[in-house]
């Protein structure tokens, strides 16, 4: 009862999933749908263990009184504002609309623009050329930073400036004009393109073996421990 | 309003980068109420985007419907509308998650979570096989379909010797990276060779990927002192 129906359970809608999608009738598409339904209310309230993990935390920080305490109080105005505005008046009420759009986005942003502080400290110690590879990291990403902003292709442009003949028009330096954005693609295309295809081709047969094995049953790891 | 909410977002984006002195309580006050929040919203989001459209209004349409079959007024409408009453048996294993809240009856928390991860495993299969096995090898053999003058295409159609350098890079850069992740074999000889090629393919891949990160980030830092030159020192004007 306490396992043997939770791997049933699975294996029921692992099967369900796999057979429904490869079945074109039109009942088997239906049962797709309204299996894909299911998911989707049941996945909700899984957001339950996560907020009562976060409340858990944040009320025993408070109880115990422990250091900087009183900013767990922050983390429930914030939560509790945003859900006492946001449920019974919905996401398109103007008060929510007002604190997305002034509180949560400026936030999100600015935390995700102090990254590029911490980068800056993470790329001088990666870029230091001490090996081959390292090598090939730090001229493909100064030639995907370089390709990226305008000045790139100008200083491109200026060096093949430099170039006897290239004031012609009909001269072949003009064919290696704006070389940094253009090399900067041809860099994301192919030899990104092939690293990134070679991992997920690699991730994909992970995930294909990794959930035969979940729907067999073979692996069980997410019911936990105990009985 | 609109002012007050620029002077807000300009506050707490200067608590924020206040971190870049050192850790402050403007900073911790920031970063917690950004998760107070951003939680709150994904609860609001969850509930009516997920909860109220999918579970709760077919399930109150299928009780009206059912109240209406009891007193005899039926359509087929009214029929279909019942097949809602179904959605009992999600929302019920969804409310098993509460059962974490009880030591005795934890365990019950196995039912919703074995639903959705055989959901998740299930869809995985045939999506994976398709979107990223079958097309990622698809779009690498591809281009040699364009290769003049062995196959019947147009002039125009054909590929330039740079695709051609390209398709074959492109070829040899996947075989590489592939091996490099191959561990069934030790990598000796021609294989220890294919493999050192692939880590110089992902060297160039993490490259372009930390160079394409680092401009984002960019991008975004400049958007805010944008905002805050912009918008917040543009408000003065409206405030003195």
């Amino acid at each position: 009862m306490k396992r043997q129906v939770p791997l049933a359970l699975c294996f029921l809608f692992g099967i369900a999933m796999i057979l429904t999608q490869f079945s074109p009738h039109s009942y088997s598409q239906a049962v797709y749908r309204e299996v894909i339904v299911w998911g989707l209310i049941i996945s909700p309230f899984a957001l339950v263990l996560a907020v009562a993990t976060l409340a858990q935390t944040h009320v025993s920080r408070i109880r115990f009184r422990s250091e900087h305490w009183q900013y767990s109080i922050v983390v429930f105005v914030g939560m509790i504002t945003m859900v006492c505005v946001g449920v019974p008046f919905g996401p398109k009420n103007s008060v929510f609309e007002w604190l997305y759009d002034n509180v949560q986005v400026p936030m999100d942003a600015t935390m995700f623009s102090l990254l590029a502080f911490f980068i800056a400290s993470a790329a001088f110690r990666a870029f230091r050329a001490r090996a081959f590879e390292a090598t090939l990291l730090l001229i493909a990403a100064m030639i995907v930073m370089l390709g990226n902003v305008p000045v790139g292709d100008l200083f491109w442009n200026k060096l093949l400036s430099l170039i006897p003949g290239s004031d012609n028009p009909e001269s072949w330096v003009n064919s290696f004009a704006d070389g940094a954005s253009r090399f900067r693609q041809w860099i994301l295309d192919i030899p990104n393109g092939a690293a990134r295809r070679g991992i997920i081709l690699g991730v994909s047969l992970g995930v294909i073996s990794q959930s035969i094995r979940i729907i067999l049953g073979i692996e069980r790891s997410y019911l936990g421990g105990g009985d | 309003m609109e002012l007050f909410g620029i002077w807000v977002a300009a506050f707490l984006t200067l608590c924020i980068y206040s971190f870049l002195y050192r850790d402050n309580p403007f900073y911790r006050f920031a970063e917690h109420l950004f998760v107070g929040i951003s939680v709150g919203y994904g609860i609001v989001i969850a509930i009516h985007q997920g909860v109220i459209p999918l579970a709760w209004e077919p399930l109150s349409e299928a009780v009206s419907a059912l109240w209406t079959e009891i007193t005899g007024e039926t359509t087929p409408e009214i029929r279909s509308a019942l097949w809602g009453l179904f959605k009992i048996i999600p929302i019920a294993f969804g409310l098993l998650f509460f059962a974490r809240l009880s030591p005795r009856h934890n365990w019950l928390v196995r039912y919703p979570i074995a639903i959705l991860i055989g959901f998740g495993a299930g869809i995985a299969i045939p999506n994976m096989l398709q979107a990223n096995i079958f097309e990622q090898t698809r779009a690498t053999i591809e281009p040699f379909g364009a290769i003049g003058p062995f196959v019947d295409v147009p002039p125009e159609a054909r590929l330039s010797a740079l695709d051609i350098f390209g398709a074959i890079l492109m070829v040899i850069g996947v075989i590489c990276t592939l091996t490099y992740f191959f561990f069934s074999v030790e990598h000796r000889g021609p294989i220890n060779w294919l493999s050192k090629v692939g880590i110089a393919f992902l060297m160039i891949g993490f490259g372009a990927a930390f160079g394409n990160t680092v401009m984002g980030r960019l991008a975004l830092m400049i958007h805010r002192v944008g905002f805050l030159i912009n918008e917040w020192i543009g408000s003065f004007g409206a405030l003195f």
